[in-house]
């Protein structure tokens, strides 16, 4: 037996311990490098999504250079709304400020505001906690350990993220609402404009009026309409949460197959890529059947998940296309709140 | 009673035993070196710093966990233990100690585990799994094999666990687990040799 193999590798193998290794190595930390604290986002957006928001990014360069040359503060300020929030362990005030590395907390009759920098704002609802990671003039970064959040953002696409325990919520220039639990259970509505809500290569493309559940080890889960009705909901939790192939999970399909209105073509659209390849026939023919798809885009193509026949899709969808993106900038002042 | 104990870290009766004298270790003391001005950086709010951090004692971290707590909660305890050593960073005064430091907090936050009395049912559970589900049988799948091992690497003293499973599961080596959980090498490298003689007499049905 060699000890300085057990010890550092060193010398000749010891077979027992190199087959322990073996064994047991696929037990280990399986986090890749630069991870922290979130998996870094890997885009998979809609081609259009993508060629929109640099043609967003390309008309707004003018204004975004204005801005994030002024918007790289170390510091952001922190407006008291109600009660008295706390950064760190001082009260806020009726203002202050938060640094790269502080937490803001609300307690139960808390509220407040963060101006972040100059390219949005965030209210802090009450039972919060919520930290700032990164400022910098090409990225913001929010943390969101719990309570709820309300973020009005008009910076280019792409500036704004806010990381939560199970997804990472990425502003393409809108208004949302977030709230999140300690546990990693949240959820996403999105008031106009679109939020990209991802986590370990899970994605989802929430639009306006739109809502997303998050979950703990699952991420995010499939977009919908709240107007749905109790069945369709209740069987589309059980299909984001059952694994795939189960009976459960192919009964839970069903039901959100026959649930479904048109409106929820964004649902269906979704579950083309998270179904498997078994189950994936019926949501092409149920959502066919709701938005018929263009012309060029076939079955066989949605079954093999063609991204540009899925991007086509999207785009007949009717739940915006780049026409959006050069009309975003117009939708919200460039100037700072009051 | 004597007065000189085992070194820092060390199970309990290992220093009874006759060790082979201990070199220093060189290599500890480098890799320990080369992380402090990243500690540093950290300590002063730099968050880029501070994920590189996660990237080197990302695995040391998750060790320590998972020699106590069940593993499907190692994951989550992991981030949680990171959180917390971001949160405190400012408490830290010497940036040499990060690492026992950041091993301390993965300890206590185990310990916290079992403080939730929900939890103990799955420590009672884990730990009595069956060792027989460790027989190599061609029909037990490799990760099977490799939890029933962990298990039984589970029921060994504390500082043998740790350091096995540092060693065996996270393949860190013997320098590498000094130097990111601040025990001394001659801690490490006692564990290492009497814990896997240990590991192998369980394997082989002798105790």
């Amino acid at each position: 037996m060699s000890d300085e193999y057990l010890w550092d590798r060193s010398g000749d193998p010891d077979p027992e311990v190199a087959a322990l290794e073996q064994l047991l190595g696929q037990l280990g930390h399986r986090a890749a490098p630069g991870t922290w604290p979130a998996p870094a986002p890997k885009r998979r957006w809609p081609a259009y999504v993508a060629y929109g928001a640099v043609a967003a990014s390309i008309a707004l360069m003018i204004g975004a250079t204005f801005l994030t040359t002024r918007v790289a503060h170390p510091t952001w300020q922190v407006v008291s709304v109600a009660g008295t929030p706390r950064v760190g362990a001082a009260d806020v005030g009726t203002e202050g400020t938060i640094r790269v590395g502080e937490w803001l907390e609300t307690d139960a009759s808390s509220r407040a505001r963060i101006d972040v920098g100059l390219v949005g704002q965030v209210q802090v609802g009450p039972n919060s906690r919520i930290g700032l990671l990164k400022t910098q003039p090409t990225e913001h970064r929010l943390s969101l350990a719990r309570g709820t959040i309300e973020a009005r953002i008009w910076a280019p696409p792409g500036l704004f993220f806010v990381e939560t325990r199970s997804a990472v919520a990425i502003d393409l220039g809108c208004v949302y609402s977030l709230e999140m639990d300690e546990g990693g259970e949240g959820l996403l509505r999105v008031k106009t404009g679109f939020v990209g809500f991802e986590y370990g290569g899970r994605e989802s493309f929430v639009p306006q009026g739109a809502a997303c559940a998050t979950r703990p080890d699952l991420g995010p889960g499939t977009p919908y309409y709240e107007d749905a009705n109790a069945a369709f909901h209740a069987a589309l939790e059980r299909v984001d949460t059952l694994s795939a192939g189960s009976s459960g999970h192919a009964d839970a399909l069903t039901t959100v197959l026959a649930e479904a209105r048109k409106a929820d073509a964004l649902t269906l659209w979704h579950l083309l890529s998270r179904v498997e390849t078994a189950d994936r026939a019926r949501v092409f023919d149920r959502l066919a059947a709701l938005v018929p798809p263009p012309p060029t885009v076939t079955r066989d193509g949605i079954v093999q998940l063609d991204r540009p026949m899925l991007d086509l899709w999207w785009d007949a969808l009717g739940l915006g296309n780049t026409t959006f993106w050069r009309a975003w900038k117009g939708s919200y002042p460039l100037s700072k709140p009051r | 009673m004597s007065l000189i104990g085992p070194p820092r870290g060390t199970a309990p009766g290992a220093a009874s035993e006759a060790a082979a004298p201990i070199p220093p270790d060189a290599e500890a003391d480098r890799l320990a070196a080369r992380d402090l001005p990243l500690v540093e950086a950290a300590t002063s709010g730099d968050r880029e710093a501070f994920g590189h951090l996660y990237d080197l004692y990302g695995r040391m971290v998750h060790g320590v966990l998972l020699s106590r707590v069940p593993r499907e909660e190692v994951d989550d305890l992991v981030q949680d233990v990171f959180i917390q050593a971001m949160e405190r960073l400012n408490t830290l005064r010497e940036p040499g100690a990060f690492g026992g430091w950041l091993a301390a907090i993965a300890r206590n936050r185990a310990t916290d585990y079992y403080r939730k009395p929900a939890t103990r049912a799955s420590h009672v559970e884990w730990s009595e799994l069956p060792e027989a589900v460790m027989a190599t049988q061609e029909s037990v799948s490799e990760k099977t094999q490799a939890i029933a091992v962990l298990n039984v690497i589970r029921t060994m003293p504390e500082a043998y666990r740790e350091t096995l499973v540092l060693r065996l599961v996270e393949g860190m080596t013997g320098p590498e687990i000094a130097a990111r959980t601040g025990l001394t090498p001659a801690s490490v490298r006692v564990n290492l040799h009497r814990g896997m003689k240990q590991l192998r007499e369980k394997l082989e049905g002798r105790s």
